[in-house]
């Protein structure tokens, strides 16, 4: 399962990013490291991009790196 | 580069107590509140610059402190070390390279865990740090608790709790700041570890660097460095001219990845997280039960998925009708002041001091004309970035981008590219100016590429002169088709420029959303008003110098009786077969599309004079004496003001294109007649639309970018595009048989 699986209003649990190169580093640099728990807030009304909560703030990031990231579901 | 001899000279006496002057760098993370901390602690001394050789906005500010002298250094925004975006390079190498003696950190009170997460990463520099703890007061609204003594002693660091936008704690910053300048103490900055398995690689790494020599040694703290290593940052590695798959890196990183299995930079990343999650778990206490807070209420609607893109249009219609509202009847009073008093009061003055006419042509059509061209454009360049710096201080500037996203991502743009294009259909020149707002150079530079294709306000007379005398009866149809003209051709141009000029660059779409917050109105104010002074200064003079050759274009050889016999006209006649394949291939057109690029309604005036040449009595009319129009100006003013208040207030009334301007006397209606049919007319309207804009926009663009590059490419691209579809428009017309 992905973040971009997880449907507003519930949460994932990062497992593992599977990006390389910059873009995983900026992403880690955000906070999305493994075992950190992400709650997707809102899809965007065009139906991309994404809101998510994690560390406590709002990040928006497209769904196209969202499927890249690996999550379990938490409850 | 002042600031650098400056921390030289201080550097030599860095054992001393007393120093005459040292420099302090403010870092943080974006939106924690940076730029209203730097506004607090320099005041009316900040200094707006760009970096060195890019456009990245410096501020700095130089001030006395009970003798002596600190020079403030704000850096961009940025998460990490490791750079990402052209602002983080700056701030990363300024860090890295320049040292600056004292580090600000700006921390968000209200998101500790993330801004903490880059506290770690400075705290490796072992330069003096301090923690200015920022919206302190928001998070003590929250319920939050901190405990700024815990935080201070687990992170070997000063702790400041501060409140920018009241200037609370802003004092003791600097007094802080000063006293760890002056203090030689600085061991204790190593108090946060990384465990055991990450410091004996650190500790056996810098042994290894120690017996490689110095060469390897002068590029940072070799704590940092070892860890720089670990992770295999590239730029530490080059500046270290180590390659990645170097001996030296396997057997130092060896140990690390057979423990750890996983690539080490994930590694150091995940420990810093739980390093900067341990820290906030310790320093802070949060209330129990949360409660739902602004930013979220806000967004449920703000966001919301059928509101969300009409409240987004909503905004954007205010704000552009309040840009160029406000703006309108200033623009109208400098242009009524220069044109009118200015002109005849210098006429006046030199006609007096017996100069010869063409003295007096120079300057009041050259010199003063020039000025007004400057001058036009300042109330609607000031009024956008006050309104575009509101959007990004209140936070609604990243929601745009994320509800715009999908849209314009379609043609290779970023969400934030919308508000720029939208403003080029008041006036392309302040439009330049709003891709300040995208970080990315290349999403900037795409943006601004296509917003000469938004059919600008100064491009609506030539249209209303044509469509009065050709399609009268259908007249909103005709205006209509040449603004989606606009806006398809850049779909498409957006297109092309994606897969060739910009093929291969795909930034992506990380943004934080940062919670809505009210921007001070000083913050706003100081933004808007360095905007202003750099437009007038910077790109004023270009467009001056530029004016004055475009009036000897039109008056020498001197002496000419017609604008034809000019340099400019020759150009004209020489141009004219051109456009003859386009339906309107005479010397006329040619001259007044060439006066275009100096604004495009010109055009009009430029037609009025080469299709019906003066009679020469227009000229003296009943002059009024000076005291009365220096009432005049000022009763004016005041009516511009009242005009602009007023236009505010009637913003929510109905918008309409104002038609009832009669653009262009009857004599010349008629020549138009006479010189071009319905189709050969659409055909110029569309060519008005689509080739170069005007040249202040090339000035802006040159001044945002700092390079003529983007302005060439509008030059070609668009006199290309604007050639070929007026020749498809005449001749296809032609085939079909409207012509």
């Amino acid at each position: 399962m992905t973040l971009a699986d997880v449907k507003p209003g519930q949460s994932g649990k990062i497992v593992k990013i599977q990006i390389t190169g910059a873009l995983k580093r900026r992403l880690m640099d955000m906070g999305v490291v493994a075992g950190t728990v992400v709650r997707v807030e809102k899809v965007a009304p065009l139906g991309d991009p994404l809101e998510v909560q994690i560390k406590s703030y709002q990040l928006s990031l497209r769904k196209a790196e969202a499927d890249k990231i690996e999550v379990e579901a938490v409850r | 580069m002042i600031i650098e001899e400056e921390k030289n000279k201080s550097g030599q006496g860095a054992a001393s107590n007393h120093r005459a002057s040292f420099v302090i760098a403010v870092a943080g993370n974006p939106n924690a509140g940076k730029s209203t901390l730097i506004n607090a602690m320099a005041g009316a001394r900040l200094q707006v610059g760009n970096w060195p050789g890019v456009t990245v906005e410096k501020k700095s500010a130089e001030f006395e402190y009970e003798g002596r002298r600190i020079i403030l250094v704000d850096l961009p925004g940025t998460y990490s070390l490791s750079p990402y975006s052209q602002e983080e390079v700056i701030a990363r190498d300024y860090l890295v390279h320049e040292r600056p003696d004292v580090i600000i950190n700006v921390v968000d009170a209200t998101n500790l865990e993330r801004n903490l997460y880059f506290t770690l990463q400075l705290l490796e520099l072992e330069i003096p740090l301090i923690v200015a703890l920022n919206m302190y007061d928001e998070a003590g609204q929250k319920g939050f608790r901190i405990d700024t003594a815990k935080m201070a002693s687990m992170l070997g660091c000063a702790v400041v709790p501060t409140v920018a936008t009241r200037r609370e704690g802003v004092d003791r910053l600097i007094e802080t700041a000063v006293e760890f300048a002056e203090s030689s103490n600085r061991r204790e900055m190593m108090a946060v570890s990384y465990g055991e398995d990450i410091e004996k690689a650190v500790r056996s790494i810098v042994e290894d660097m120690k017996q490689h020599g110095a060469e390897l040694v002068n590029h940072g703290p070799s704590r940092w460095q070892a860890l720089k290593i670990i992770e295999t940052d590239e730029i530490v590695l080059d500046e270290m001219g180590i390659s990645a798959d170097d001996n030296f890196l396997k057997q130092a990183t060896h140990h690390l990845s057979k423990a750890h299995g996983e690539d080490l930079e994930t590694l150091l990343a995940d420990t810093r997280y739980a390093l900067a999650a341990g820290l906030t778990r310790e320093a802070l206490k949060k209330p129990e039960t949360r409660k739902r807070e602004l930013t979220e209420r806000i967004d449920a609607i703000v966001l919301n998925r059928y509101l969300g893109i009409p409240i987004f249009l909503f905004f954007m219609w205010l704000i552009f009708k309040l840009t160029f509202d406000i703006a309108g009847p200033f623009t109208e009073w400098f242009d009524a002041v220069i044109s009118g008093p200015l002109t005849h009061w210098s006429a006046a003055v030199m006609t007096l001091a017996g100069a010869p006419d063409w003295a007096i042509s120079l300057v009041t059509e050259g010199v003063i004309a020039g000025v007004g061209a400057v001058l036009i454009f300042l109330p609607p360049i000031f009024a956008m970035m006050f309104f575009i710096t509101f959007l990004e201080g209140s936070g609604y500037m990243a929601r745009a981008a994320f509800v715009m996203d999908r849209m314009m991502h379609a043609i290779g743009l970023h969400g934030k590219s919308f508000i720029p294009l939208l403003l080029g259909f008041g006036c392309n020149v302040p439009a330049v100016y709003a891709t300040r707002t995208l970080e990315n150079p290349r999403d900037k530079a795409l943006t601004a590429l296509l917003i000469p294709l938004m059919s600008c306000g100064a491009r609506l007379p030539v249209y209303l002169l044509f469509v009065g005398v050709f399609f009268s009866a259908y007249a909103g149809t005709v205006l209509w088709s040449l603004y989606i003209l606009g806006i398809i051709l850049a779909v498409m141009v957006g297109w092309i420029f994606k897969k060739t000029l910009f093929r291969g660059e795909a930034p992506v779409f990380i943004m934080e959303l940062p919670p809505y917050r009210m921007p001070t109105m000083t913050s706003l104010l100081i933004h808007t008003w360095e905007k202003g002074k750099h437009y007038l200064i910077k790109a004023g003079t270009f467009i001056l110098a530029i004016t004055i050759c475009i009036w000897f274009g039109l008056n020498l050889p001197w002496g000419v009786e017609s604008k034809r016999d000019s340099y400019l006209g020759h150009i004209g006649q020489a141009a004219a077969p051109v456009f003859a394949p386009l339906g309107f291939g005479t010397w006329e057109a040619a001259s007044s599309l060439i006066t275009g690029v100096i604004a495009k309604e010109i055009v009009v005036s430029t037609m009025g004079e080469v299709y019906t040449p003066k009679d020469g009595d227009d000229k003296e009319k009943n002059a009024p004496s000076v005291s009365e129009e220096l009432k005049q100006i000022g009763v004016s003013f005041v009516g511009a003001v009242g005009k602009a208040v007023g236009n505010v207030f009637s913003t929510f009334g109905i918008a309409t294109i104002s038609m009832e301007e009669e653009e262009g006397t009857e004599s010349l209606k008629t020549a138009i007649k006479k010189n071009f049919t319905p189709l050969s007319a659409y055909a110029f309207m569309a060519f008005v639309l689509l080739y170069v804009p005007c040249f202040i926009v090339l000035v802006a663009m040159r001044h945002e970018f700092g390079t003529w590059k983007w302005a060439g490419v509008t030059i070609a691209y668009q006199s290309v595009l604007a050639w070929t579809v007026s020749f498809i428009i005449y001749q296809g017309g032609t085939l079909i048989g409207i012509g």
